[in-house]
């Protein structure tokens, strides 16, 4: 397992990803090969630690949304009824600079490709990382350096029969424990056949998975936690 | 020989009653207004630095600051005997006054405020406004600075931007581009549409919705023309149409499909006859 706080050199190499710090005198070498391409940086620290957990995916390969849509078959959800399924979500690996009183990012980088679309109409929609996804009712196995795995409670508080086949996040609310996988859990009220609210919860899918690191605290950008309203339908 | 501060600052400078104590306070009182703007708006930039537009935080800090200055300016005037109630009664020959002869400032004044109201451009937006394209760089009260794609400064007046066509690049979330690709007649069609779109495809940033859209548009002289409608985040929809289109072209002579020439195929009515032909064959 990749993830986890590092003081002083380490190495990790899973397939063709290799991420570790190595001493080069008094110095640290910090040195990431993902898919063909390397990032090196040096590193002057004497009690700062490195921080490796999975981030919220929408930095790769350029960071030009805040937004996550998850893709899946069509359901058709009957008015009043809850239902938790489970999605498989992408993964970015976020690398932090940790000192007594500041945390700094350093490196993202992920594996596989990256696709965008665009939610809501060209004048008042948003861009969003897009992923499609199975539907699952268990927890689906999941390699922890490319998906993650998220517990998805629908509710159709509307009083109509609705068919939803995405739900779209705001991703600087994404809370993201890692374990043996990487999860997060997330709730979608169905207000009208149009308009859902989607938000992230705050805890661990299984108990004792740790809770990542997340970029908007790295990069002291304040958010306020009030989840998204989805206004262009869910279909 | 003594020196007398009381008597020295209660010295007329020759205006009116007015003293060295009078001029100093006023300029104190100035001095200080400027200090206290200058500071006042640092910390009014620092402190909504994450929470506001950047256009909007100058807006508010440039507000705050010659706010200050106006009343420290105002507070300073009594001490030149300067009557504030005669100022009223002044003010409105003055007023016409200025009125005519800053006529254009007034307007250009006004076509900002309307700007900052209205909303049309942002800071780090790509525009063109007036015939000149760039990125916005400062909307000021007064003027709108544009830095030009090779990086020249341009100082836009307000109501020129104001009563300009004004055509945002970035201002809707996604924007379309096309290309234009001619392939042989020879050339199957249904595959370079294929091969297109999966091209396409590939690219993270050609959006997935609006799904991108390769056609035969027309039967051209030389070639057989498609036609590819793609959709990219608006911001950065160039780096998008650069980076795809040789991609493409690679891809289609991967698969031996290739862009023509153009060519022209020229019968004679009466056959062509080489001249001369035997005749240097004897030689």
């Amino acid at each position: 397992m990749m993830f986890g706080r590092y003081r002083g050199t380490f190495h990790h190499e899973d397939g063709d990803t290799l991420v570790e710090a190595e001493q080069n005198g008094s110095l640290l070498t910090y040195r990431r090969r993902c898919e063909g391409q390397t990032f090196e940086r040096i590193l002057v620290s004497k009690t700062g630690e490195i921080i490796i957990n999975p981030v919220e995916p929408v930095n790769l390969p350029k960071d030009v949304t805040d937004f996550l849509q998850i893709e899946f078959s069509p359901m058709v959800i009957e008015p009043g009824v809850t239902q938790t399924i489970y999605l498989k979500f992408p993964v970015e690996i976020g690398v932090f600079l940790e000192a007594a009183r500041d945390i700094e990012v350093l490196d993202i980088f992920g594996l596989g490709s990256q696709k965008y679309t665009l939610y809501g109409t060209p004048t008042n929609g948003v861009i969003a990382r897009w992923y499609r996804s199975e539907i699952y009712t268990e927890v689906p196995a999941a390699g922890s350096l490319r998906e993650g795995v998220m517990e998805l409670s629908i509710h159709n508080a509307s009083r109509e029969w609705v068919e939803v086949s995405c739900v779209v996040f705001d991703s600087t609310d994404m809370k993201i424990y890692y374990g043996d996988f990487v999860a997060a859990a997330a709730t979608m009220k169905i207000i009208s056949p149009t308009l859902a609210e989607t938000d992230f919860i705050d805890a661990p899918l299984r108990p004792g998975m740790v809770k990542s690191v997340e970029l908007c605290v790295a990069r002291k950008i304040p958010v306020i936690d009030r989840g998204y309203l989805m206004e262009w339908g869910f279909s | 020989m003594t020196f007398d501060v009381t008597q020295v600052l209660e010295t007329p400078i020759g205006v009116g009653d007015i003293t060295v104590e009078n001029l100093l306070y006023f300029v104190v009182i100035l001095v200080v207004g400027v200090v206290v703007a200058r500071i006042v708006s640092t910390n009014v930039r620092r402190a909504l630095t994450e929470r506001l537009p950047k256009n909007e935080r100058e807006l508010l800090a440039k507000l705050v600051y010659y706010g200050i200055i106006l009343w420290a300016f105002v507070i300073a005037l009594p001490q030149l005997k300067f009557d504030l109630s005669g100022l009223l009664v002044a003010g409105g020959v003055a007023g016409l006054v200025i009125g005519f002869a800053s006529q254009s400032v007034v307007s250009n004044l006004v076509s900002g405020l309307f700007l900052m109201f209205e909303h049309p451009i942002k800071i780090g937006d790509n525009i063109n406004v007036a015939d000149i394209s760039g990125s916005v760089e400062d909307i000021h009260v007064l003027s709108t600075v544009v830095k030009t794609y090779d990086g020249v400064y341009v100082r836009i007046p307000n109501e020129t931007v104001f009563t300009s066509n004004i055509t945002n690049y970035v201002h809707n979330a996604a924007r379309r581009f096309e290309y234009q690709i001619g392939i042989r007649y020879e050339d199957d069609a249904d595959a370079a549409i294929r091969i297109a779109k999966e091209v396409i495809a590939t690219h993270p940033f050609a959006l997935k919705s609006p799904a991108p859209s390769v056609f035969v548009d027309n039967l051209g002289d030389n070639s057989v023309n498609l036609t590819a409608y793609i959709w990219a985040p608006a911001r950065n929809w160039w780096d998008v149409r650069t980076d795809l289109l040789w991609k493409i072209k690679q891809a289609l002579e991967e698969n031996g499909i290739e862009i023509p020439f153009p060519q022209r195929t020229v019968w004679f009515a009466d056959g062509l006859e080489v001249k001369g032909r035997s005749a240097g064959k004897k030689e």
